[in-house]
């Protein structure tokens, strides 16, 4: 979006908010990759070491993002908005307690048995389930039930992938 | 001769009775979940890649493009019903699908979409076994300077056929190129931006980014907006086009197949270009433009075919040069590698059952298609019903079960989780992903040839430009992009992607 006179006059300032986010978060990415590559070596032309492409690729994303981080001082542009914190954690923490509970697991004094699927089944759906807004309980455990099942014939018979069911009750 | 040959042979291995069930358990799992609004093309292969672990690789490849014309197929359902696209190439068809749809003609159109489609894809079957014989042969010539000079060109026209800013389309391909050099080197052995942490000497799994950033971020993403659907009230109306409807569409079916037929081999996403492209000659020719945008079935008959032609004969460069010229076909690479195929030249040498096989259940996916979706676009219709709040979870279990049987590894869903993070902090910042994967699937081979050209070279940058296949390569990349970001053209770029 081109700026009109009046814009122009009033000088640099940050006219996507995104845009300089977006910039910065490419900048400090290509930094933190140069870095983490720094000790490997980049070789010759004729031989090229396994540092040369990661390095690269880091330098032009952060060139990248310092240009979108300029262009944002000169285009207007959209705003940052909110995380939708919530949504975020009860998705990504229910896939998260299914991998946890598909196949068991020990952190330390903690010790989860392998609980299968018929458990990570509807401990994903009614965790994630609960991010909707206009979320029925009743809706939701029927749903968690009949998808679960559904899955399991799916998988486990009718595609035959090695997933385990419920070790501790049934011992599949 | 030799192409009627090769076909018998792809036919008789399509039309096995294991092979045509999966061909058809494809199209229609894929229109199933591909007519759920919000979940594109991508998305929908991300899901439902684990249904195809259990088979062998030539029945998972059908499977694999039948599920993909399903939810092409499903996208442009839904943008004739619902007014929203699944992806780019279906929405020029909402300007008009949905506008006949009001009118109580959504059969009609959902019909000639079917018909023009299959026609299309009649065509473009021919097409690409007529191509694919000789492009193989030529690529057999390519040697490694060619090969990464023809990859950067296919890069280019992604960036430019990117939605939204060129220069962010561009931060996500080079983002792409990054992770694709996470992992153990292959020359050298050292470990490479892992942080020490065993998982990822391997790499960053394909599964795992696309299922991270196409499944969960965009689970995030919908949840966030809950998109206003607008399903049709109006009655469906009859399914056939009568005898002036068909005489309408002849024409542009003809052009729009044509077109996307072309558009679709060009690396770089020119699939996308198709149904734009057929759009707006239809309105350029017709008598009456202004029926355009107020229900003309040539407004759906010729994009829909275009679309089709396109989303089949993009398969060209992916299996003679073993080149995804977009992010849905990235995904086919990575399902294939899954199987373990290498897609390139060698598998119609190697593998003549699986190349012909594919390219003979391509048609009968298209068959299918139509046998499928006439008969059950009342299901459609009620599936467009069921709430995000019931969608949203369905598809998470289905990933999570997806990510943990591609290795047997718990710890994979936990890192999906983190690339679903990832990929919501990309939405987050304006950041289209899709050219993320493309870049990311390239990478590897990008880097390798780069290598090879280098060693053969003796470390002269020289050789890209002194070849002549790889310096005109080159050049057309160099142009694109110059043309992109003359002003004149970025002000009609922008105006194409806001329609």
């Amino acid at each position: 979006m081109s700026l009109n006179p009046i814009e122009r006059a009033q000088g640099l300032r940050i006219r996507s908010q995104q845009d300089m986010a977006a910039g910065l978060f490419m900048v400090a990415l290509g930094v933190f990759a140069f870095l983490l590559s720094g000790d490997l070596p980049l070789g010759s032309l004729r031989q090229i070491g396994p540092g040369m492409l990661p390095k690269s690729f880091a330098v032009i994303c952060a060139v990248l993002g310092l240009m979108l981080s300029l262009a944002s001082l000169r285009f207007n542009g959209e705003k940052l908005t909110g995380w939708a914190w919530r949504g975020v954690f009860l998705v990504l923490g229910g896939a998260c307690l299914f991998g946890l509970a598909i196949r068991g697991f020990d952190i330390g004094p903690i010790h989860v048995p392998q609980l299968g699927l018929l458990v990570a089944g509807p401990l994903v759906i009614l965790v994630s389930g609960l991010a909707a807004d206009d979320m029925k309980w009743k809706e939701l455990i029927i749903f968690a039930i009949a998808m679960t099942t559904a899955c399991a014939l799916l998988f486990k018979y009718a595609l035959s992938l090695p997933i385990p069911l419920a070790p501790w009750l049934l011992g599949i | 001769m030799d192409m009627i040959a090769n076909l018998t042979l792809g036919f008789g291995v399509a039309l096995s009775l294991q092979n045509l069930a999966l061909c058809f358990a494809g199209c229609f799992i894929g229109t199933l979940i591909g007519v759920l609004p919000g979940v594109g093309p991508i998305a929908t292969i991300a899901i439902l890649l684990p249904i195809t672990f259990g088979v062998d690789p030539v029945g998972a490849l059908i499977m694999l493009a039948g599920i993909y014309y399903g939810a092409q197929y499903g996208g442009s359902t839904t943008a004739i019903l619902v007014n929203i696209p699944g992806e780019a190439t279906s929405v020029v068809t909402t300007l008009d699908g949905h506008q006949m749809a009001k009118q109580g003609r959504a059969g009609v159109a959902l019909g000639i979409a079917a018909l023009g489609s299959f026609f299309a894809g009649c065509v473009a079957t021919l097409f690409i076994a007529a191509l694919g014989a000789p492009l193989t042969k030529l690529a057999l010539l390519f040697g490694p300077a060619e090969y990464f000079s023809l990859m950067v060109m296919g890069l280019c026209f992604a960036v430019v056929l990117a939605r939204g800013s060129i220069l962010k389309a561009f931060c996500m391909i080079m983002l792409g190129l990054l992770l694709s050099t996470v992992g153990t080197d292959l020359e050298t052995g050292q470990e490479r931006l892992t942080f020490g942490f065993p998982p990822l000497s391997d790499g960053i799994d394909f599964a795992v980014l696309a299922m991270g950033v196409f499944g969960f971020a965009e689970v995030l993403r919908n949840l966030e907006n809950p998109e206003a659907r607008d399903v049709v009230k109006a009655k469906i109306g009859r399914l056939l086009p009568d005898w002036s409807e068909i005489k309408q569409s002849i024409n542009p079916v003809l052009r729009g197949t044509f077109i996307g037929g072309i558009l679709g081999i060009l690396p770089g996403n020119g699939a996308v270009l198709g149904p734009f492209a057929s759009y707006t000659l239809e309105k350029k020719i017709a008598k009456d433009p202004s029926r355009f945008g107020r229900g003309a079935i040539e407004g759906v008959a010729g994009p829909e075919s275009a679309n089709n032609a396109g989303a089949q004969t993009a398969f060209i460069p992916l299996l003679t040069l073993g080149i995804p010229p977009n992010a849905v076909m990235a995904l086919m690479v990575g399902a294939m590698t899954i199987h373990g195929i290498i897609p390139g030249p060698q598998v119609m040498t190697k593998n003549p059952e699986l190349f012909w096989g594919m390219i003979a259940s391509m048609w009968i996916g298209n068959l299918m298609l139509v046998i499928i979706n006439l008969p059950l676009v009342g299901v459609w219709v009620k599936l467009l019903q069921v709430p995000y709040r019931l969608m949203f979870p369905a598809i998470l279990i289905f990933c999570c079960i997806g990510i943990y049987s591609v290795n047997n590894q718990p710890v994979d869903v936990a890192f999906t989780a983190m690339f679903g993070l990832f990929g919501y902090l990309l939405i987050k910042l304006g950041f289209e992903p899709a050219p993320m994967l493309l870049g990311f699937v390239l990478g590897k081979l990008l880097e390798e040839k780069m290598r090879q050209a280098l060693i053969i070279s003796r470390g002269s940058f020289m050789t890209f430009i002194e070849r002549p296949i790889s310096a005109g390569l080159l050049i057309v990349a160099v142009v694109v992009l110059v043309i992109a970001l003359l002003p004149s053209i970025s002000k009609k770029r922008e105006e194409v992607f806001v329609e």
